[in-house]
């Protein structure tokens, strides 16, 4: 049983280091009632108040972001786009990100909100 | 003569019972973390830039989204619960009712998001969004 134990936990330990993220400090915003968005293919766009826009932990432009993302989607269509921008960041940085999905017609975008307790 | 009592064996399997607890509760533990991972949030149709869509205009419902949060519905300013009221009713009235998000470029994106969540709420299904463009 000890054995089946510990495969397991070396299983679950390796899917969760191969599943982590780099984490930007923000502040996320809230709501009460939100639903998974998460896909199997998630391209995170993270966007701080001042505007600094990161992807894997990487600074990048808009002209950078428009080319990674029209990469991603020819080799995986369906990757899902998440916006995860901080609480007080002015909405014209998001909408920056928003308007090169828009000029791809890339059609769906999810705006990632931490559940409110 | 006396019974000396009997050794337990190293490799005796009852030895391992505090073992297969830790690893256990190991397991819940990187289970838990790998759910920290998952992104929750609101899924948005972005709108088609060139392909304007038409709507009754009484099916219209036209919101704006200031600078510093406060929620202006047909020029008026009202609160998150006024338009929660307001919505409900006008889509009591009109139900394949339209809602129009007009953001200004400095509004905070929390504030975008408690729109959204009125919205999604009150399961109002043309939802379109858009920034305003700054004033030249």
């Amino acid at each position: 049983m000890s054995d089946v134990g510990f495969l397991l936990l070396i299983f679950i330990m390796l899917i969760s280091l191969m599943n982590q993220r780099h984490e930007e400090p923000i502040e996320y915003s809230e709501a009460a009632r939100i639903e998974k968005t998460q896909e199997k293919d998630n391209l995170e766009i993270w966007i701080q108040k001042t505007g600094r826009m990161t992807v894997e932990g990487a600074e990048i432009g808009y002209q950078d972001l428009e080319l990674l993302i029209a990469q991603t989607i020819a080799e995986k269509p369906l990757t899902r786009v998440h916006i995860i921008a901080d609480r007080s960041t002015p909405y014209k940085y998001v909408n920056g990100a928003v308007s090169i999905l828009q000029k791809m017609q890339h059609r769906v975008v999810s705006f990632v909100v931490k559940e409110a307790l | 003569m006396m019974k000396l009592k009997e050794r337990r064996k190293p490799d005796d399997p009852g030895d391992s019972g505090s073992l297969n607890d830790l690893s256990f509760l190991l397991i819940i533990f990187f289970l838990v973390i790998a759910g920290f991972n998952i992104n929750k949030g609101y899924l948005m149709q972005i709108p088609e830039k060139d392909k304007p869509r038409l709507v009754h205009l009484e099916d219209l419902v036209k919101c704006e989204l200031t600078a510093d949060g406060a929620i202006s519905l047909d020029g008026s300013t009202v609160t998150a619960e006024q338009l929660e009221v307001k919505i409900r009713e006008k889509k009591g009235e009109y139900p394949n009712m339209t809602f129009f998000l007009l953001i200004e470029p400095d509004a905070p994106y929390q504030s975008v998001i408690d729109v959204v969540h009125t919205i999604r709420a009150l399961d109002v299904e043309n939802f379109s969004f858009k920034m305003k463009e700054a004033a030249l």
